[in-house]
């Protein structure tokens, strides 16, 4: 379960979140809708941890995480992923480097990790591809990548920013389809940044609308 | 936790290194036998006119200079950064050299070639005579200088002409001209570049003192010197060195705020493409032109100075004599630029991320340290570390050690906090959230990504150490002078061929490894 209560972020003496409360449920599929500027990314890196409320409180499966100016629990404390809009691969390291990443900074033992790097890259269908580097592979094995590396770790809650947005319809379409299995497969609680009504209305059970950093409504 | 206390840290390094020795020198001129007196600024005051007439000289030296190197510096800048001129790269590194040796070097080079028994005097004796003569004072003074500082005019021009949003001079580029682009566009946009490169020539022109000695041209910086090394007049010179202070302090408090902001603007679209001008039927004249100046500035005077070194008794003679000293100056600047690039580093990521509510001062700290002249640095360690407690960096290299970090923390701060523009934020953000330490995501993902921007910042920060004159003339301890200190010392009896090949030597290790990287970068990126 996610909260916010009574949200507020400035950028640059800017409010781009105002006074935002919101729940979200375990294993829900919520999205976040509205145009360009209007703060849902924001509301991503506040859940995530990676930018601090100025005002309200965030919590996690009811425990206080955020609040004011302040990170009660770390990012990476919070069992979250995230793929990024510009999906963040790490250009040094190989496919199999970038999912394993994760796993090796929570020490887990060599041969667990061979383990769990093999069984995400059979989940997004990227076998071959292990010793590949991002520049390698195309848009769409880029975009598994992504999603191998943030559920590499089990998170509960995997957080996606217009990851999407640059892909052409056919291969949005496919991997629109793929989050949906993997959804249903592992059960976390997603939360999915959008601004295209076509994605919105696929993989949202519920879609929030934010105008100018204020809910504006939601739809089931 | 170990993000703010290591940033912390390093903020606190910079402040004790940096900031501390010139509280420390202010207090000290205000204290004398333990109480409170203005007997340093009274002597001063009542040296007035002589002081003011030194400082006449060194204003108007610097006047001289920054209007000619931001004359000139421009428009070289926008031929080789924004144009189709060919060479452009190579022209760019060879008139760079002359940043990257002491200025003096230049001068003896010049003297080389058109001093009395150089080159020019065996085929212009007449005209030989009369350079020569004029070489000496302000005229030579001002054409050396500017010879060697008019590329950090070139460099922040390339620099920024590229970070003017291409998609802006497009919108100009329906309307007008070319012309009409840069007059109207390109050089508004970059305004606050110019002016900030004009004042770090003025600066640094203000603060020099080797050129000024070689061509006994008297300027407030030397006379500030003299009573430190002649007179070991401790109280005097801590006095004297206060109102370069203040020039170098005022000076910045009235551009920081304007280019702060304005170069923000630029840096947040500097990724685009970079739209190059087409010189068509002017390609090539300009490119002879541009060789021209290359040949007489930077080839001529350097070629004379091999020249003159040529013989292998003038090396022997320059190995016997500043052996140690050529060896000192490899080790003291390996150890500085090591350390700077270590304190850089995270002083730069202070900068670049705002992590701290300290980072603006601590991007000001070390501009201010790096525009203030050397001497008034070396005084103020001076200040600090002359006690019998901190004896063991006084009366040792690391008393020079601290006077590289000191003078050019600005040079990895700025360069690595440009370097991590180029890493997105979301990769470090990314391995946070995958539960890396802050050390691990620095040392797996954020260092790997910028390694080579930082072999890059060691390599300046190791040119600029090796080529320091004024910190380390001020504070060397005996026995631990470094080359150019040397160079200038045995400049006052040494054979102009023993100088010649000194300089030469210090040219060499200068560039060796600016050799060597470009060497392994043509391999590693075909």
């Amino acid at each position: 379960m996610i909260e916010l209560r009574a949200v507020s972020k400035n950028y640059n003496g800017r409010r781009v979140i105002d006074s935002v409360s919101l729940r979200m449920e375990r294993s829900e599929r919520v999205v976040l809708f509205g145009p360009s500027g209007c703060g849902k990314s924001t509301v991503l890196q506040l859940i995530a941890g990676l930018t601090l409320p100025d005002l309200g409180e965030i919590l996690i499966d009811n425990e206080l995480v955020a609040r004011a100016h302040k990170n009660l629990r770390e990012p990476e404390e919070r069992g979250i992923g995230m793929v990024f809009q510009d999906l963040a691969l790490w250009p040094h390291m190989t496919v199999a480097e970038n999912i394993e990443f994760g796993l090796r900074a929570k020490r887990f033992p060599h041969k667990q990790r061979a383990q769990r790097v093999s069984e995400m890259v059979d989940l997004v269908r990227l076998g071959d591809y292990l010793n590949a580097r991002p520049a390698e592979l195309s848009g769409g094995q880029q975009q598994r990548v992504a999603l191998a590396r943030a559920l590499a770790l089990t998170p509960r809650i995997l957080l996606m920013d217009e990851p999407l947005s640059t892909l052409d319809d056919e291969l949005n379409r496919q991997l629109r389809q793929e989050i949906l299995r993997l959804h249903d497969d592992l059960g976390f609680t997603l939360v999915y940044v959008t601004h295209s009504r076509d994605e919105a209305r696929e993989l949202g059970s519920r879609t929030i609308f934010l105008k100018q950093g204020r809910l504006d409504g939601e739809q089931s | 936790m170990e993000k703010r206390l290591t940033l912390w840290a390093a903020a606190a390094a910079l402040a004790v290194i940096g900031l501390l020795p010139l509280l420390t020198m202010v207090t000290n001129s205000l204290v004398v036998n333990g109480v409170f007196s203005l007997q340093a600024y009274q002597a001063l005051w009542e040296s007035g006119s002589e002081q003011l007439a030194l400082m006449g000289n060194s204003i108007l030296l610097s006047l001289y200079v920054t209007l000619l190197a931001t004359i000139m510096g421009v428009p070289l800048g926008i031929l080789l950064g924004k144009t189709d001129l060919p060479l452009r790269r190579s022209l760019t590194a060879l008139l760079t050299v002359p940043l990257l040796i002491p200025p003096y070097v230049i001068a003896v080079a010049w003297f080389a070639l058109i001093g009395s028994g150089g080159w020019m005097s065996s085929v212009a004796p007449e005209a030989s005579k009369h350079l020569a003569t004029a070489f000496f004072g302000l005229y030579g003074c001002t054409g050396v200088l500017f010879t060697a500082f008019m590329p950090i005019v070139i460099l922040l021009t390339i620099a920024y002409v590229g970070a003017v949003n291409p998609r802006l001079e497009d919108a100009g580029r329906l309307v007008s001209g070319w012309g009409g682009v840069l007059r109207h566009i390109t050089l508004p946009s970059i305004a606050p570049a110019i002016l900030f490169a004009a004042i770090l020539v003025f600066l640094l022109t203000l603060g020099e003192v080797g050129v000024p000695t070689y061509l006994r041209y008297r300027v407030y910086p030397v006379e500030t010197l003299t009573q430190f090394a002649a007179f070991y007049d401790f109280s005097a010179a801590t006095a004297a060195a206060i109102p370069l202070l203040a020039i170098t302090l005022a000076l910045l408090a009235l551009e920081y705020p304007i280019l702060r902001n304005r170069t923000s603007e630029l840096r947040t679209v500097m990724f685009g493409g970079r739209a190059h001008i087409k010189l068509g039927r002017w390609r090539f004249p300009l490119l002879a032109l541009v060789l021209a100046w290359t040949a007489v500035t930077v080839a001529l005077p350097l070629a004379v100075l091999i020249a003159q070194s040529w013989s292998a008794s003038a090396y022997a003679d320059a190995f016997a004599r500043a052996g140690g000293s050529i060896l000192r100056s490899l080790v003291f600047a390996a150890v500085g630029a090591s350390l700077l690039m270590l304190v850089g580093f995270f002083g730069g990521y202070l900068i670049h991320n705002r992590t701290l509510p300290v980072w603006r001062g601590v991007d000001a700290l070390t501009l201010f340290l790096f525009t203030l002249p050397g001497t008034v640095v070396g005084i103020g360690l001076i200040s600090l570390w002359n006690t019998p407690m901190s004896n063991f960096i006084y009366s040792t290299p690391a008393i020079i050690i601290l006077g590289y970090l000191a003078q050019y923390a600005v040079l990895p701060t700025r360069m690595t906090s440009a370097i991590l523009d180029r890493v997105p934020r979301s990769l470090e953000q990314a391995a946070q959230l995958s539960g890396a330490t802050w050390f691990m995501t620095l040392r797996q993902v954020v260092v790997p990504l910028a390694r080579r921007g930082l072999i890059a910042v060691w390599i300046i920060a190791y040119v600029f150490c090796l080529r320091d004159l004024g910190v380390s003339m001020v504070v060397y301890p005996p026995g631990s002078d470094t080359l150019p200190v040397r160079i200038l010392t045995l400049m006052a009896n040494g054979a102009p061929s023993l100088i010649a090949a000194l300089c030469v030597i210090l040219i060499a290790v200068t560039l060796l490894p600016l050799g060597a990287v470009a060497l392994w970068s043509g391999r590693t990126n075909p």
